[in-house]
């Protein structure tokens, strides 16, 4: 009970970053061209669990009142 | 009336609220569904939308919303009597309070989750967002600058207090460092910490750190910088993680030392329904926002706990159930101003060096009847009080800085800088602090916490409508907490304008230290955030207004008749 933030905080953060890393080499996905194909496609298989809830958390829109909690 | 009395009202409200009417607007009314699937299922990303067990939730709830506003409002409200604060806290809590943080997550559960920008946005009206966003902002600006008054108060009026809240900083920065980077265990960390944090309180008490409040005022501005510019996991999370077992701590020994020593109220039932800040309605009201009604609440329900709940069915349980606990605490904090004190006049006494003195010498002497020295009651107490306001104070700036960089960040470069994000916010509570008095800081936290509450009140009412649902329980809580806070922000910020007129006359003086000019600067800045609080919410509830006038005329107009099929049509 006690630590449910601390955990989420900590979720939080590596999501962030996790997110930013597929953004950078994934952003084709969302219309960004960012790198060449040839290195997206050589992690594609890495980043493909993921890719369903990144690309939710990228066009969720957003709001202010996120950053409290 | 005997203190164990009171509190034993309080939780038989408690008890009826919860199980009667909570029930009745939740199956009802509301008519949660269990099987349908809440936004944390649907949109699961391990991260803000996460399916959590209830009783962890009930936690989570209860920790985000109890800060000092159940505790400062009672004590300062006692002014009026006993009697006043009492029934306020009850039926406000019945009737209002729970139901605004119910609803609230509510209407992020039946809504994806969409935090209150987007709702304004949506059921409101475009420029809502805005609107209401820039009300957030001044509003989280109050309570900062109300929690570190307060809290600097209590430090120079309490030298034991400073070197537990700096312990605690220490404790707090060792628990990250042992938990992240050591990968210590969490158990033996926090057994270890929570005793290290009991020491400095203990060392607090024998050692005590004498310095004036402008001091500690900056030092508390200190405390939230860091807590915004920082890692969140080095600093604000360790820190409030070891500070909830304090709290945790410090409850079950005021609600023991009640049981063990009730006392009786020895402050008046009532005493006189005006008193320096202005009269009962509707200062009253404004004065003990988190024990009865809060807006922080719905922030919290909508943008945190919406989005974790497991079951629509748990919305009841989470954010009406731990309403229901902050009444308790509310009520323990208003026994605490009338039964702790020899007669009134010791109270008033106390009062003058703020509500964190009666607090911390009120709690000490409950403490007391459990066989607590009154040194480490105080120093305990004092450090409680301090955490609670930190806690929220390190968040309010952390989200400060962000809202900064977002909405002027475009305009003006320097403003994406953490660090000036931080420091400008500061600066602005530091002027409101330095030149104002904590009474009409206070009134004006109040009244721009309890219109934020109106105002999701008044979503959750169009939400309700929109839905063709019963949604009188919701609207005239909405429009009673808009008029009394309109008033209450409307006669603060009239009161600061008069006060600006009798500082140049010479019939009022300034505060120690502190120059006519500055004081008179210090009234007018916060004469301005009032007026501008009071023409932000007049826009969004006349838009809202007309969104739910024009809602009800379409669920109303009568339905356009269908044609008939007659034999022999194709």
């Amino acid at each position: 009970m006690a630590a449910h933030d601390m955990t989420r905080y900590a979720l939080k953060t590596r999501s962030s970053m996790e997110h930013l890393f597929i953004l950078i080499t994934m952003g084709d996905l969302l219309g960004v061209p960012i790198l060449p194909p040839y290195y997206s496609l050589r992690l594609l298989p890495y980043v493909v669990p993921q890719i369903a809830t990144w690309k939710r958390r990228m066009l969720r829109e957003k709001d202010l009142t996120d950053a409290l909690f | 009336m005997n203190s164990v009395l009171a509190l034993g009202l309080a939780v038989v409200a408690a008890l009826v609220g919860y199980y009667i009417y909570a029930r009745y607007v939740d199956e009802k009314i509301v008519k949660v569904d269990p099987k349908k699937a809440t936004p944390a299922k649907m949109y699961m990303d391990g991260v803000d939308f996460m399916p959590t067990g209830r009783h962890v939730l009930f936690g989570y709830q209860f920790k985000s919303i109890a800060a000092l506003g159940p505790v400062t409002g009672p004590i300062a409200a006692m002014q009026w009597g006993w009697l006043p604060g009492l029934l306020w806290i009850v039926f406000g809590t019945l009737l209002i309070g729970w139901v605004q943080d119910y609803v609230s997550a509510i209407v992020g559960l039946r809504n994806d989750g969409q935090s209150f920008g987007a709702l304004a946005y949506r059921l409101i009206s475009p420029r809502g967002r805005l609107t209401l966003l820039s009300f957030i902002y001044f509003y989280l600006i109050l309570i900062v600058a109300a929690f570190s008054d307060m809290t600097a108060a209590m430090m120079a009026k309490l030298p034991s207090v400073p070197l537990a809240i700096i312990g605690l900083m220490a404790v707090g920065i060792l628990a990250g460092w042992m938990i992240y980077k050591k990968k210590v265990d969490i158990m033996v960390t926090t057994v270890i910490m929570v005793v290290l944090a009991l020491f400095s309180i203990w060392l607090g008490s024998v050692l005590a750190i004498p310095a004036s409040k402008l001091v500690w005022v900056l030092f508390t501005l200190l405390f939230s910088y860091l807590g915004a510019v920082l890692p969140i996991w080095s600093y604000t999370q360790p820190i409030n993680y070891i500070s909830f077992y304090l709290v945790a701590l410090g409850m079950l020994g005021a609600v023991l030392g009640i049981l063990v020593g009730h006392p009786s109220f020895t402050t008046p039932s009532f005493t006189t329904y005006t008193i320096g800040v202005g009269p009962m309605w509707p200062i009253l009201f404004v004065t003990i926002a988190c024990g009865a009604i809060s807006g922080w609440h719905s922030l919290v329900s909508s943008s945190g706990t919406a989005r974790q709940l497991e079951s629509e069915a748990d919305a009841k349980y989470v954010a009406g159930g731990s309403m229901y606990l902050e009444m308790i605490l509310a009520t323990i904090a208003l026994i605490i101003a009338g039964a702790a004190f020899a007669n009134f006049d010791a109270y008033k006494t106390a009062l003058k060096a703020g509500p964190a003195t009666v607090f911390s010498v009120g709690m000490a002497k409950f403490f007391g009847f459990i066989g607590i020295p009154e040194a480490f009651g105080t120093a305990f107490a004092g450090a409680m009080f301090c955490i609670l306001a930190i806690t929220v104070m390190q968040l309010v700036v952390r989200f400060a800085r962000i809202a900064t960089a977002e909405l002027v960040g475009d305009a003006v470069p320097a403003f994406r800088n953490q660090h000036v994000g931080a420091v400008v916010t500061l600066a602005i509570v530091f002027g409101l602090v330095y030149t104002n008095t904590w009474s009409y800081i206070w009134t004006l936290f109040g009244g721009s916490n309890q219109l934020m509450a109106s105002l999701a009140l008044l979503m959750a009412t169009i939400w309700l409508a929109s839905q063709k649902k019963s949604h009188a329980f919701t609207l005239w809580p909405a429009l009673f907490m808009f008029i009394t806070t309109i008033f209450a922000l409307g006669l603060t910020a009239r009161n600061l304008i008069l006060n600006v007129g009798k500082l140049q006359a010479g019939t009022l003086k300034p505060a120690t230290g502190q120059s006519i000019g500055l004081a008179m600067g210090g009234n007018i800045v916060a004469a301005a955030i009032g007026i501008f609080l009071m023409v932000a919410a007049l826009i969004l509830i006349y838009d809202g207004l007309k969104m739910y006038f024009k809602i009800r005329g379409e669920t109303r107009a009568p339905k356009a008749p269908v044609a008939q099929a007659t034999p022999g049509d194709d």
